[in-house]
């Protein structure tokens, strides 16, 4: 299996924030993960990637234990994230926000005295143009629109070259409108670099279109799994966003 | 062609050449007590560029600055006195001890962020002067090692200074280096958000503990360059007083210009002195001069210099195309 949970568990306190998540993702896949609010979506990220430590539970990448390892190695061997509040460089040029994490992927940070000015000018402009930011490269990060940040942020994710991406809300704060360029954008990222890819929303009608299986997330628990007509189907899935939508 | 012109006249190589070859002809200018303060300068701007490349590179509040300063001038000093060591070896040993030093202090420091960072290497600078002053036997504890034996070529103000301006400018230069390389990129981005360099697989930790490292090398030359100036070393060098000196150097110029520190020196040293010299509440003014400037200059001189430069660059440019 190339990406997999078993049994992963993290309590905060008393409260359970994921419970016995098995998630088994196989290579060139597009699944998201979806649930409402406080459901764990973003806890089992920061478990995956090493930001906090589980409770319980494994996390097998191309079948390697990779529980418990530091989020620069977790990166290192091939997973990416986005966060869902903005997370770029905000000081930094754009240009700059996406070299930094070039200069990682090629194993070039530590170098001291050569000038970072034109180093891998090409291949940060290459992916500056593939999140559609090449115009606005010598912008400061923190002073772009809020969907140019979300979109900077993915860029720097793919800048590492991962083989598993895990994007947290890519489209959170985003207009309807962008919310659809956004996610094609997205699934046309993917297929063309051959990503694997994780997805996680709140919003389902998000991810229907481009996912080929949906995990159903609810109190820390997968409580549903299957491809998006299965998941449109299902009841219990309508009971807990009607539940929701009601409150 | 005229908006490369412009930008040539702007660009930093030209504006260091310029500045190094101003202070080549100091000696032939000016009297020995200005010399000897711009000595005093060009000590404090090498202190305070090392220290901004954790502060104001690294976001890393370092409060302990003048702990290694202090190694770097101590080491000098006792391989001269005590070992009788070849001069320049005494030197150059300096920023290594230093360095050295600097590696298991950043060890420890590094470990915690933000005021803990900073409460950690105040500490240890503590910790440094607390052994100077105390280890009798090895450093002549708070009496302080003088007549320190340094060449007698060095004992002319203009040589002293032309062996300090050599070492300040390379020394500078090579943090100039550094800055603009892809490690220094790193370390801005670790300045803007650790958790999200920790994500493209920067061990972050790593990079602010050789950043610590490299800032203590540099820190040794600037002491031992002072202990060769001064000819003596006390333990007053690795008082947190002098760390405050430091840091209201950077801030004073301002830490997000490489330049920062390098004006910071220039005007904070004049300040004190002119001041120091008409009254004997020279703290006080020189208090209120840096509320001001902290007040008004939120990005230090250098800060508040750029700016304006910028707008009137654009302007000429906006003239001429």
């Amino acid at each position: 299996m190339f990406f997999e949970t078993k049994n992963l568990t993290k309590k905060f306190g008393g409260l359970t924030a994921t419970s016995d998540v098995n998630l088994q993702i196989k290579e060139g896949e597009l699944v998201s993960i979806i649930g409402p609010n406080g459901a764990g979506k973003t806890t089992l990220f920061n478990l995956i990637t090493g930001h906090i430590k589980p409770d319980g539970g494994k996390v097998f990448f191309k079948d390697k234990d990779i529980t418990g390892f530091p989020p620069y190695v977790i990166s290192r061997m091939g997973i990416g994230r986005s966060f869902q509040r903005l997370n770029i460089f905000p000081r930094l040029t754009t240009f700059e926000n996406v070299q930094v994490a070039v200069f990682s992927a090629q194993k070039k940070s530590h170098q001291l005295f050569t000038s970072a000015r034109k180093m891998v000018r090409q291949e940060t402009e290459n992916i500056l143009e593939s999140v559609g930011l090449l115009d606005k490269k010598d912008i400061q990060g923190g002073l772009l629109a809020h969907g140019d940040q979300k979109r900077l942020e993915l860029g720097i994710a793919l800048a590492v070259n991962p083989l598993l991406l895990l994007l947290d809300e890519p489209t959170q704060g985003m207009s309807p409108q962008e919310t659809l360029e956004t996610t094609a954008l997205i699934s046309k990222l993917v297929k063309e670099r051959g990503l694997t890819l994780i997805f996680v929303e709140h919003d389902m009608s998000v991810v229907f279109g481009i996912s080929d299986n949906i995990y159903v997330m609810h109190q820390g628990r997968i409580v549903f799994s299957g491809k998006p007509e299965e998941v449109k189907k299902n009841e219990e899935v309508q009971r807990i966003y009607l539940g929701e939508e009601n409150k | 062609m005229t908006k490369n012109l412009t930008d040539r006249f702007f660009s930093a190589a030209l504006w260091m050449i310029l500045v190094l070859l101003a202070l080549m002809l100091v000696p032939f200018v000016f009297s020995q007590s200005v010399v000897s303060l711009i000595n005093e300068m060009l000590i404090m701007a090498l202190a305070g560029c090392a220290l901004n490349l954790m502060l104001g590179y690294g976001g890393m509040v370092s409060f302990g600055p003048a702990g290694l300063y202090a190694v770097g001038a101590y080491s000098t000093a006792i391989l001269l006195t005590r070992y009788g060591a070849p001069f320049f070896i005494a030197v150059l040993a300096a920023p290594v001890i230093a360095a050295i030093i600097g590696t298991i202090v950043g060890w420890f420091c590094v470990r915690r962020s933000a005021v803990y960072f900073a409460l950690l290497t105040l500490a240890f600078a503590q910790i440094i002067w607390t052994v100077i002053f105390e280890w009798y036997d090895f450093t002549n504890g708070d009496n302080g090692i003088v007549s320190i034996p340094i060449p007698e070529v060095l004992y002319s103000i203009r040589n002293i200074y032309y062996f300090s301006l050599a070492f300040v400018a390379i020394c500078i230069f090579v943090l100039w280096r550094i800055v603009r390389s892809p490690f220094g990129a790193t370390l801005q981005s670790i300045r803007e958000n650790p958790m999200r360099t920790e994500f493209i697989a920067v061990p972050v930790r790593r990079y602010q503990l050789a950043a610590f490292v490299i800032s203590s090398f540099f820190l040794g030359i600037a002491g031992s360059l002072f202990c060769v100036f001064a000819g003596s070393v006390f333990p007053d060098y690795a008082h947190w007083v002098k760390s405050t000196d430091m840091l209201v150097v950077c801030l004073l110029g301002g830490i997000h210009n490489f330049a920062g520190p390098i004006i910071g020196s220039s005007v904070y040293i004049l300040i004190s002195k002119v001041i120091a010299k008409n009254t004997t509440y020279w703290m006080f003014f020189l208090g209120i001069i840096i509320v001001f400037l902290v007040l008004y200059m939120r990005n230090g001189i250098a800060g508040f210099a750029a700016e304006k430069l910028s707008r009137w660059k654009n302007r000429l440019q906006g003239t001429n195309g």
